[in-house]
């Protein structure tokens, strides 16, 4: 398999902390309300403790992404020495079809420049060998970079409850599934 | 950029443009500097290769707030413009990260909502702002200061209430410019942690915790009360290194929180019952002679007095009772606690927050020490500490003006952080409780408070039953705010002062939970007319020197980096192993203390051994064993609870838009049961109401919350009237007073109803 960088998310270890969110803003400056990774609570049917367990996504630097292959403008490409998905927003033309197709929600609209934008995996970074801001930034080391080439967790899950699943896609994404402790309530 | 500056954007160059093509324009064109930051982006996702070294100019900060994180801070810079910010790779406790509020740091300094220049109020909570001078607001300031002085022939008509808005120590200014005006008035104590300092002083001589690092080695840790995972997220990977190594975490907490869904096992223990609890944990370990007897024998005190209380007046299912925690967990994780070794056990503040506060931490310090875990690596009551704070405080120790004349018979004023040794002098300020604010600027008199000076805190949003203090505000004559933004404090002040940032200062900042020590560089220079606390305090200096010769000690020229300086000494460079102040450029420095607190055993009680039994704590009013103390009692029906956000430490980062983003307004969370009892539904508005006020917001339906709670965060929206202190009271802890000079606050003793809109 080629080298394909992807983030692996580790909601045991995730403590919903925003970190890595406001680590993204504090590299790109995003206009107000433009979000290229969030952080998601997961719902009560998932883990039943509402507001204590999450994914942080962003994009998914997808081994088929669907962005890349709506726009009619080719204002995406694909890296072949790492997989990660580009988008150049000095060429897109703001159409909206990337943030119309991609089930994940990754491609986002910047109302100011009306234009697409998204998660770049910071290869900027990388190439400079640096860890994105995000990874970087995690306190409890629970969103990492792996290479899927190489990545061999046994108990890492691609499509765990409540993502989308996508094979034809197949998302350079995985997960580790939070866990829960054993709760002793006093009773009223 | 919002929309309206985008179009005005648009309008002043004719073309479309983005934001980052807009700025290398201006950074041509020289213009970069008048600009508002709202227009600033560093860098995209175009292609452009970056150099992150080589390309701008890096400079070293920390963060100032009331955190345990304390975390150091490495800043880039390009075209004297703040970029991007990362936590230092130096220190192994911030890891290279810093948490959500810090990096919102970037968006801070170019704020739209910053308080760009003086301004004044026409007509206190009018609305009515204007922009004056500098010199303007100091003439203003100034000749309001002599008038009550010459009024009340002292200076104890100006009252200064201050805290932990900017721990940075060259902030000790405010303080400083106090003395240097003559014997003034001071709002004294904290909300925060006094009732635990007194305790530990009373059992172990001072607060003194263990390096966090060496929480690996611990093999059972109890989170007694703490939510590390929202209040001091790089504390987490030590507990997960300590898991992963086979340590169990309990975590124990009236609320299931983030940190106890991290947790291996999880107590909701009845809120201000945690007393009980250690308690009837120590008596089962008595009762199974797992207690570590040589260590009780060698270095402590009072022991055999605190087992004969355990036996006659504790018993495990007394404790389940009054705990809610089954008498088997009990008796499970105290057998587990005793014989792991080391355990260790960090308290948090949340615990102490009650009518019997100090008793509870008392008690939980008593399990630590009687399994002898106090002392080790991977061991220790874990609260907080003050060990690596010995700077010059250069700042704070001002000398009083001639001749100056203030209150008789008190001892003046004490604090946690208050280093200002012992003055021994005729006159003393004139110290009242921080906690009650409200009620002492009502009722002090012979002055009154005629002037009051705010800084680094937001009176408004943080100190206890707000109806009171909105009565409270209308008594002074002046009312001063040094801030940066337009908070609910400054609505209700005539004047206010634009306050820098952190990149726009230097100072230095250490921890009251880590050993790391870093230097906080001016990185940018301050936007608009903002001045740093010295550089105000010099300029009203100087204004009253020109009113009134000699009316103020306070330097008037200074240069802030020199004074930066000027609080490091020799001790300060032996503790962290370096030879100056500019090694910290390079990164932070860790202090060469051992990694366990109290490791040679010499205490710093009057026995030099730990004390079951405080004699002290006897002298000063309290029970002089750790003996359980009753709660307060409800006067509503159900508990209120009001702890921290993620998304702010107290009322500071809620207010910046890009923390809006993921936080936009406030909810309170009630347990199903309690709601279908009050007809509401998930989603609802609802209020909040009790004796002391009422607050309406949206309600979140959870059982993390128990069925007699309701919860809301604490916090300070920009754009929402949410207050939680509306419902709380200034009802007092059981200690405090003897290390930080008043008692602590009952915050989470509070009781209140709900109702559906």
């Amino acid at each position: 398999m080629k080298k394909q960088l992807a983030f692996y998310i580790d909601a045991k270890r995730c403590i919903g902390c925003f970190t890595c969110a406001m680590a993204c803003k504090n590299q790109y400056h995003q206009e107000s309300g433009v979000i290229w990774r969030d952080v998601y609570e997961l719902k009560e049917e998932i883990y039943p403790h509402r507001e204590r367990a999450f994914y942080s996504l962003a994009c998914n630097h997808c081994e088929n992404p669907t962005c890349l292959n709506v726009c009619p403008v080719v204002a995406y490409y694909k890296r072949e020495a790492d997989g990660v998905v580009v988008h150049e927003q000095d060429k897109c033309i703001g159409c909206g079809n990337c943030i119309r197709s991609c089930p994940y929600g990754a491609p986002r609209y910047n109302p100011v420049l009306k234009r697409a934008e998204k998660c770049s995996f910071c290869w900027q970074r990388l190439d400079d060998d640096r860890k994105p801001a995000c990874v970087l930034s995690c306190p409890t080391d629970a969103l990492q970079i792996v290479d899927l080439a190489e990545f061999d967790e046994a108990n890492a899950v691609q499509y765990p409850a409540g993502f989308p699943r996508y094979p034809s896609l197949n998302p350079s994404v995985r997960f580790r599934l939070p866990a829960m402790p054993k709760m002793i309530r006093r009773k009223l | 950029m919002d929309k309206r500056d985008a179009d005005s954007v648009k309008q002043a160059i004719g073309c479309p443009m983005s934001r980052r093509k807009f700025l290398r324009c201006l950074a041509a064109a020289g213009a970069l500097a008048a600009m508002p930051g709202g227009l600033l982006r560093p860098f995209g996702a175009e292609a452009e290769k970056i150099i992150y070294e080589g390309d701008y100019e890096i400079y070293r900060n920390a963060c100032p707030r009331n955190c345990y994180d304390t975390c150091a801070i490495k800043s880039y810079v390009k075209d004297g413009v703040l970029q991007f910010i990362e936590g230092a790779q130096e220190s192994t406790f911030t890891d290279g990260g810093l948490c959500v509020k810090g990096y919102a740091y970037t968006r801070r300094p170019y704020s739209p909502d910053r308080i760009k220049y003086p301004m004044i109020q026409d007509g206190r909570g009018s609305g009515n702002w204007r922009r004056i001078s500098w010199d303007e607001a100091m003439d203003m300031i100034a000749k309001k200061l002599v008038e009550i002085n010459e009024k009340d022939d002292s200076m104890l008509g100006l009252g200064l209430t201050k805290y932990s808005g900017n721990f940075g120590i060259t902030n000790y200014a405010v303080e400083g410019m106090m003395t240097s005006l003559g014997y003034t008035t001071r709002l004294v104590g904290t909300p925060c942690w006094p009732a635990g300092i007194d305790a530990q002083n009373y059992d172990l001589g001072d607060m003194w915790c263990n390096d966090p690092e060496d929480m690996v080695n611990s093999r059972y840790i109890i989170l007694w009360g703490a939510n590390p995972a929202w209040n001091s997220v790089h504390s987490m990977k030590y507990i997960y290194a300590a898991q992963d190594r086979g340590a169990k975490v309990v975590c124990i907490d009236p609320v299931f929180t983030q940190t106890a869904a991290k947790a291996d096992v999880y107590w909701q223990v009845d809120t201000s019952m945690d007393g009980a609890l250690a308690l009837g944990m120590a008596r089962h370990i008595l009762d199974k002679g797992l207690f570590d007897k040589a260590w009780v024998r060698a270095n402590s005190v009072g022991f055999d007095e605190f087992a004969d209380y355990l036996r006659n007046e504790i018993t495990v299912q007394w404790a389940a009772e009054k705990s809610g925690i089954p008498q088997q967990q009990i008796v499970e994780v105290a057998e587990e606690f005793a014989t792991a070794k080391p355990a260790t056990i960090w308290i948090g503040y949340g615990l102490q927050r009650h009518v019997n506060g100090g008793a509870t931490v008392r008690s939980i310090d008593a399990l630590a020490a009687m399994t002898g875990n106090v002392g080790k690596t991977g061991g220790g009551a874990r609260y907080g500490h003050l060990r690596t704070w010995g700077f010059n405080y250069h700042a704070l120790l001002q000398k009083r003006p001639e001749g100056a004349k203030g209150f008789v018979g008190g001892d003046g004023p004490k604090g946690d952080f208050d280093f200002s040794g012992d003055e021994k002098a005729e006159y003393t300020d004139r110290a009242l409780n921080i906690n009650k604010t409200a009620e002492m600027l009502l009722t002090a008199d012979d002055p009154p408070i005629r002037v009051l000076w705010i800084s680094c805190k937001n009176v408004l949003s943080q100190d206890f039953d707000r109806p009171k203090m909105l009565e409270a505000f209308k008594k002074p004559e002046l009312i001063v705010s040094v801030e940066q933004f337009f908070t609910q404090t400054v609505e209700l002040s005539d004047i206010v002062l634009p306050v820098t940032t952190l990149f726009e200062e230097y100072t230095i900042n250490a921890s009251y939970w880590h050993y790391w020590l870093s230097v906080n560089e001016q990185a940018i220079k301050p936007m608009y007319e903002a001045k740093s606390n010295t550089e105000i305090a010099a300029a009203l200096s100087a204004r009253m020197n020109k009113l009134k010769p000699g009316s103020c000690t306070f330097p008037t020229e200074v240069d802030t980096r020199q004074w930066m300086i000027k609080e490091f000494n020799q001790d300060i460079y032996d503790l962290f192993g370096i030879d100056s102040w500019e090694d910290l450029k390079n990164g932070p420095a860790k202090a060469k203390m051992h990694p366990a607190s109290w490791h040679d055993l010499e205490f710093g009680t009057p026995s030099k051994k730990y004390e079951f039994r405080s004699d002290l704590c006897a002298q000063h009013g309290h029970q002089a064993l750790p003996k359980f103390k009753a709660a307060r009692k409800p006067y509503d029906k159900l508990r209120l609870l009001t702890p921290h956000t993620k998304f702010g430490i107290h009322s500071q980062f809620i207010n910046i838009d890009w923390m809006e983003d993921f936080n936009k307004k406030p909810y309170c969370y009630l347990h199903p049961g309690a709601a279908r009892e009050r007809g509401i539904g998930d989603g609802d508005q609802v209020r909040v109401f009790n004796k002391v006020g009422e607050v309406e917001l949206e309600v979140k339906l959870t059982q993390n919350v128990p069925a007699d709670v309701v919860m809301m965060y604490e916090a300070w929206f920009k754009n929402n009237s949410f207050n939680c202190q509306n419902v709380v009271d200034d009802t007092s802890s059981d200690m405090g007073k003897y290390k930080t000079g008043a008692p602590g606050v009952a915050i989470h003793d509070q009781f209140a109803d709900v109702e559906k809109v």
